[in-house]
């Protein structure tokens, strides 16, 4: 049944991230050391408090040790979040999702056995997944509506050693979560086999360097991954579905609208901000808001904001109740895709529009404002970016169909 | 109809254009790193333009300076802006107050401010209009309640000025030399009436410059606060009459000196400059870079990118020329707000169009698209937000 009525616990757990949001998150968040786009630190203390909440383990099961939120309530969650600093939101809902993926799905029980006591009961204990490679694009680009290349592009390799351990060689880069994670998911070619698969990897595994990215542009916090003869374990191998199931990390499809809702937060926090400038400032005689002019443009963010979130509620809906796609309630589309391509234009005009209220003040570095701007345009070009996005739409509108794993094409030469 | 440019712009053009490859561009992405403020300014590429003329390029010939027309200084801003839209900007600055010292001071101040101006490299000159309290109020100030609008004070006491207050986001406050100064000689009136522009050297007792302005795009570029405390300034600095600024400067109604009109085509032809450096760059990248053993061009959706920011840049062109040929003749007209509104739409659209192009490679935003990105995006508050639309409209209906 179409019901748009949250929760008495998806209220609750709104209303307490709001008030965290605002007593703990917006003023560091608003410090201008985190304005500074090119040179931010990571607020680790409140990234710990979060975790203390239960944030970094939101969507883990409750009998896991989570807190079992379903993927519209992990929206919910992120998007408040981001409204109050988009590189905790990015953090902390990357741990959560990946912790869910992997722990709910991905392991064997004897994996679990390892790593899941470990990872709920650290505060500290962050996971990334390590897949993106300098020369393995996914973009499907000259290959959109052609059959995928045959050979697989990646260049990490894992081998298995006379001892019975994987050893891996390989650089992944632009990992998200890289310098703080405990537990790396690393997508690899195993020699012989056509389709990539994905091993554990600890952060203190011998053969592994990790370098943080300085002034990263995008959110949270990134790195390069390098593995020499680092080894692992057999046991660490995850079984032949991981990498389409982690696939859609980074490739916007029928998975969770989790970066869709952390863009929308960007986009409210920037509304927030405008709104309240445009009934305290007074220009012309009255307040800004009671201008024509101004209260057009807040109207247009507004209704951004709005239809954004509902085509994310709808996509999050979608992945918990698959039935409802089954029996054409819903449309069989990527739905996050749907939701990325549209929030994601739309929040970067959001926080244009909301930062040219502020007339000069949008642009200066120790307002919130120019760092909004770049927070959605870091949502817009993340991952593979929109056209991307629309080709791959284009092919499921056309019926074509493909692997969801296959990395598709060298990114240059 | 005939487009074609004299010799003597288009000997202007390419030297500006040699300067720019040669001088500018090198230096424009470490500049715009410097994460202080107050060092992303350096004298050494105002000193070299200078020498060449890019800073005294539209004083008269009678004062030292170049004369050139307005289609050479489109043409220049255009060239220099294509490698660093801040640093054209800082030159083009110099030019706006320039014309304002040709069209409003007096024999007396031109000899005492121009010859100076163009006698010395690094002499810079900005003008303070903005205070904390009052930016759209100065563009459009109410017609009938005399509290909106700048608040800085300006009190006769014999043959000085006393000044009091504050103003803030001003251009070159942190380096220049001379100063227009817009304040209230007569509370009791609706603003235009009631301001008198002063100029102000930077050594007059009682100024002084406050915070430099940290703003994410145009970083080689200064903007400052500008503080008065019981600054003294000789009653000979009265640019024009006293209580007569906004006649010197046009406000609302249009311009009839030069400066504002000036100020309009600035940000036009400076914006053509981004999008100059934003197609070639796109075309570079599309034949260049490689997508599964293929050049980036092969594909339409690069094609169809491209296709709208060279149609949109080359509009942006013929539009600013024809507003700078206008001003040659004297032709009054709405156009160069048009143009400088249509600018901000443009250059937005263009730099992200080709931030599209190149797309965040795993993560990574090459720092040269970047930059395009957060310059265009001064543009808004500029030359493109809804006081500055609605201003230009006002000259459309008058």
């Amino acid at each position: 049944m179409y019901n748009l009525h949250l929760s008495t616990e998806q209220l609750e757990i709104r209303d307490t991230i709001r008030d965290f949001v605002a007593r703990e998150i917006k003023p560091v968040a608003l410090k201008a050391e985190r304005l500074e786009i090119c040179d931010r630190r990571l607020p680790m203390r409140v990234i710990y408090q979060a975790s203390q909440m239960g944030l970094r383990t939101l969507a883990l099961s409750e009998d896991r040790g989570g807190a079992g939120a379903d993927h519209l309530t992990c929206c919910i969650v992120t998007e408040e979040l981001a409204a109050g600093d988009a590189d905790i939101a990015a953090v902390l809902s990357t741990t959560s999702w990946l912790g869910h993926l992997l722990f709910d799905h991905a392991m064997n029980d004897a994996q679990r056995e390892r790593f899941l006591p470990k990872f709920v009961g650290d505060d500290r204990f962050h996971l990334a997944f390590a897949n993106y490679e300098a020369q393995t694009g996914t973009q499907l680009g000259v290959n959109y509506h052609r059959p995928a290349p045959a050979d697989v592009a990646l260049e990490t390799s894992a081998i298995k050693a006379a001892s019975g351990e994987w050893i891996i060689n390989g650089v992944k880069d632009y990992v998200a979560n890289a310098p703080i994670a405990a537990l790396f998911a690393v997508v690899v070619k195993i020699p012989g086999q056509a389709v990539p698969k994905v091993l554990l990897v600890p952060a203190d595994a011998p053969g592994i360097t990790i370098r943080a990215h300085e002034k990263p542009w995008p959110h949270g916090c990134g790195g390069t991954v390098t593995f020499k003869d680092c080894q692992v374990p057999v046991g660490n191998l995850l079984g032949d579905n991981a990498a389409a199931l982690l696939a859609c990390v980074d490739v916007p499809g029928h998975g969770t609208p989790l970066f869709q809702a952390l863009n929308l937060g960007i986009g409210r926090a920037a509304y927030e901000a405008a709104l309240d400038f445009a009934r305290l400032r007074v220009q012309g005689g009255r307040p800004l808001i009671e201008h024509q002019a101004i209260g057009t443009k807040l109207a247009e963010i507004a209704i951004r904001l709005e239809v954004a979130r509902a085509s994310i509620w709808q996509a999050a809906w979608a992945s918990d109740h698959p039935e409802a796609i089954a029996d054409g309630s819903l449309p069989d589309l990527p739905l996050q895709a749907v939701a990325q391509v549209f929030t994601s234009e739309m929040m970067v005009k959001a926080t244009k529009d909301a930062a040219e209220i502020f007339g000069a003040l949008g642009v200066m570095r120790d307002m919130p404002l120019q760092k909004y701007i770049h927070d959605a345009r870091v949502c817009q070009h993340s991952g593979n970016g929109n056209t991307d996005a629309k080709l791959r739409l284009a092919e499921v509108i056309a019926g074509f169909r493909r692997p969801a794993h296959a990395p598709m094409v060298r990114a240059s030469n | 109809m005939d487009f074609s440019l004299s010799n003597e712009q288009r000997s202007w053009q390419m030297l500006a254009r040699k300067f720019a490859d040669e001088e500018i561009r090198p230096i424009s992405l470490e500049r715009d790193a410097i994460t202080s403020a107050r060092e992303t300014w350096t004298w050494d590429i105002i000193k070299k333009g200078s020498k060449l003329g890019f800073r005294t390029m539209a004083v008269p010939k009678k004062y030292g300076g170049q004369e050139t027309d307005f289609v050479t200084q489109a043409l220049v801003m255009t060239e220099l802006a294509k490698a660093d839209s801040a640093i054209s900007k800082a030159f083009s600055q110099n030019w706006k107050w320039s014309h304002l010292i040709s069209a409003a001071c007096t024999d007396e101040q031109k000899e005492r401010f121009l010859k100076p101006f163009v006698a010395d490299d690094t002499f810079v000159l900005g003008k303070g209009i903005t205070e904390p309290g009052a930016g759209s109020d100065n563009r459009m100030p109410p017609t009938d309640d005399p509290k909106p609008g700048l608040r800085l004070k300006a009190e006769r006491h014999g043959d000085e000025w006393i000044l009091n207050g504050e103003k803030a986001f001003i251009a070159n406050a942190p380096v220049g030399k001379l100063f227009f100064v817009d304040a209230r000689t007569d509370p009791t009136v609706p603003l235009k009436q009631g301001i008198t522009m002063f100029l102000v050297p930077s050594d007059t007792p009682g100024f002084r410059i406050g915070k430099v302005f940290n703003k994410s795009g145009w970083r080689f570029y200064q903007n400052g606060e500008m503080i008065f405390e019981n600054a003294r300034v000789p009653h000979a600095n009265v640019v024009g009459e006293v209580n007569g600024a906004v006649r010197k400067t046009g406000g609302a109604g249009g311009d009839t000196t030069g400066g504002d009109l000036f100020g309009d085509l600035e940000l036009s032809a400076n914006a053509l400059g981004i999008c100059d450096d934003a197609c070639e760059s796109a075309l570079r990248y599309g034949k260049t870079a490689r997508q599964g053993g293929r050049a980036l061009f092969a594909q339409q959706q690069v094609q169809l990118k491209i296709n709208r920011m060279y149609m949109m840049t080359e509009a942006l062109r013929s539009f600013v020329l024809r507003v700078a040929w206008e001003h040659d003749r004297k032709i009054h007209s709405c156009n160069a707000g048009l143009a400088m509104n249509y600018s901000c739409d443009v250059v937005q659209e263009v730099t992200e169009l080709y931030m599209d192009i190149r797309g965040a490679d795993g993560g990574h935003m090459d720092p040269h698209t970047d930059k395009l990105v957060r310059d265009s995006f001064i543009w808004s508050h500029l030359a493109g937000d809804s006081v500055s639309r609605m201003k230009v409209t006002k000259r459309i209906i008058d």
